[in-house]
């Protein structure tokens, strides 16, 4: 900036280069985009060849042969995981301006986002339940496809995190500053209070996830709680390491 | 009689990988490249049901989809979209257009889409 720009010389030239931001992030965004729905259709392939050569559709294997497809068939499974996450991760920038808030009924959106979980988390062995609240609220204005997002990251995760036996329960009800509050209560593994700062960071895992669940990128966290902030709510969790962590995200009831 | 399989699919790996798969499996199996050869295919041969990738040259998926879904002779052939797109909205899109079902290429394995088509042809 030079100092003989008047102000609205400055705000033009603000606008400008925000503008080109916006463009190069877009332009990063779509690339993260196409090349990981390229990854995608390659690993596809891969993984159909490997689950055919396991299956016998090619002949019959030795026990040796057998084994290291089904590793090379799981390590193909691992990646997949990493390229999905990579590309929700950049829908998720590349909307970040770009909402569309439009009113609808959290109760029955939770409804939906569990309904789906059923065969995870009967997999699983893992109860969940849906405690709903007695009186009725008001329908909220919200981004309906990232809320799910919100939703389903962390009840998968605290499917991922509980173990057979455990039980998950999801609850919400209207608090007292005009907010909606969303709580997800699991018996999982908790998260160690040394790493409670860091949790929600970009890319960061905890220890424990580390050892139990290999495979993850450490944006699941990150991006729910950029979205729950861009709704103008918060979040925030209480955890035991061994016990449990309960997740809590806000919603404003209007806006 | 072997139930009819048509797979419209651009990819000629993939293409080849699951043609090969459904054949084993017993079904007589034919494919197209391209959404208009695959629209056409599905009104000249009436196959049993319909694989249907959605990133296609010429007609996407979702214009064949709505082809089947609009010609008399072809409007009850159960259609599973097969696609690696897997936004709300790419799945919403298909649902609407009368997909029966929408699998993501890389969630499942072959055996299972076999399974999938042999459920929906009550086989």
């Amino acid at each position: 900036m030079t100092t003989d720009q008047t102000p609205e010389q400055r705000i033009a030239e603000l606008t400008q280069e925000n503008e080109q931001l916006r463009q190069q992030n877009s332009i990063k965004s779509d690339w993260i985009s196409i090349s990981a729905h390229q990854l995608r259709t390659s690993l596809s392939a891969i993984k159909w060849i490997l689950k055919m050569f396991t299956d016998g559709d090619f002949g019959k294997l030795t026990p040796e042969q057998e084994g290291f497809m089904k590793k090379a068939f799981d390590s193909n499974e691992r990646m997949l995981v990493i390229v999905n996450d990579m590309l929700s991760m950049s829908s998720i920038e590349e909307t970040i301006i770009d909402y569309t808030f439009t009113s609808h009924n959290i109760v029955s959106l939770i409804d939906t986002v569990l309904f789906d979980f059923t065969s995870e988390s009967y997999k699983k062995g893992v109860e969940v339940i849906f405690l709903k609240p007695d009186v009725a609220i008001p329908d909220i204005a919200i981004d309906l496809e990232k809320i799910r997002v919100v939703l389903q990251n962390l009840v998968e995760n605290a499917i991922k995190y509980t173990d057979k036996g455990g039980r998950i329960v999801v609850s919400v009800s209207k608090n007292e500053k005009d907010m909606v509050e969303i709580r997800v209560k699991d018996t999982g593994i908790g998260i160690p209070q040394f790493e409670q700062e860091k949790i929600f960071e970009k890319f960061y895992r905890a220890t424990n996830a580390k050892t139990i669940h290999a495979v993850g990128t450490g944006l699941g966290l990150f991006t729910t709680k950029a979205i729950v902030e861009r709704h103008g709510g918060t979040m925030w969790f209480e955890s035991i390491e061994g016990e449990g962590t309960t997740f809590f995200f806000t919603l404003p009831l209007s806006r | 009689m072997p139930k009819k399989i048509l797979i419209v699919e651009d990819d000629t790996f993939l293409q080849g990988l699951a043609s090969t798969k459904l054949t084993k499996e017993g079904f007589a199996v034919t494919v197209a490249s391209n959404g208009d050869d695959g629209a056409k295919a599905v009104d000249e041969s009436t196959p049993d049901l319909v694989l249907l990738d959605l990133v296609l040259p010429g007609t996407d998926g979702y214009g064949v989809l709505k082809k089947i879904r609009e010609n008399l002779k072809t409007h009850d052939i159960p259609v599973i979209v097969f696609s690696n797109l897997a936004q709300e909205a790419d799945i919403k899109k298909a649902k609407d257009l009368g997909a029966n079902d929408f699998m993501i290429k890389s969630n499942f394995t072959l055996d299972e889409l076999a399974e999938k088509i042999k459920g929906i042809l009550k086989i």
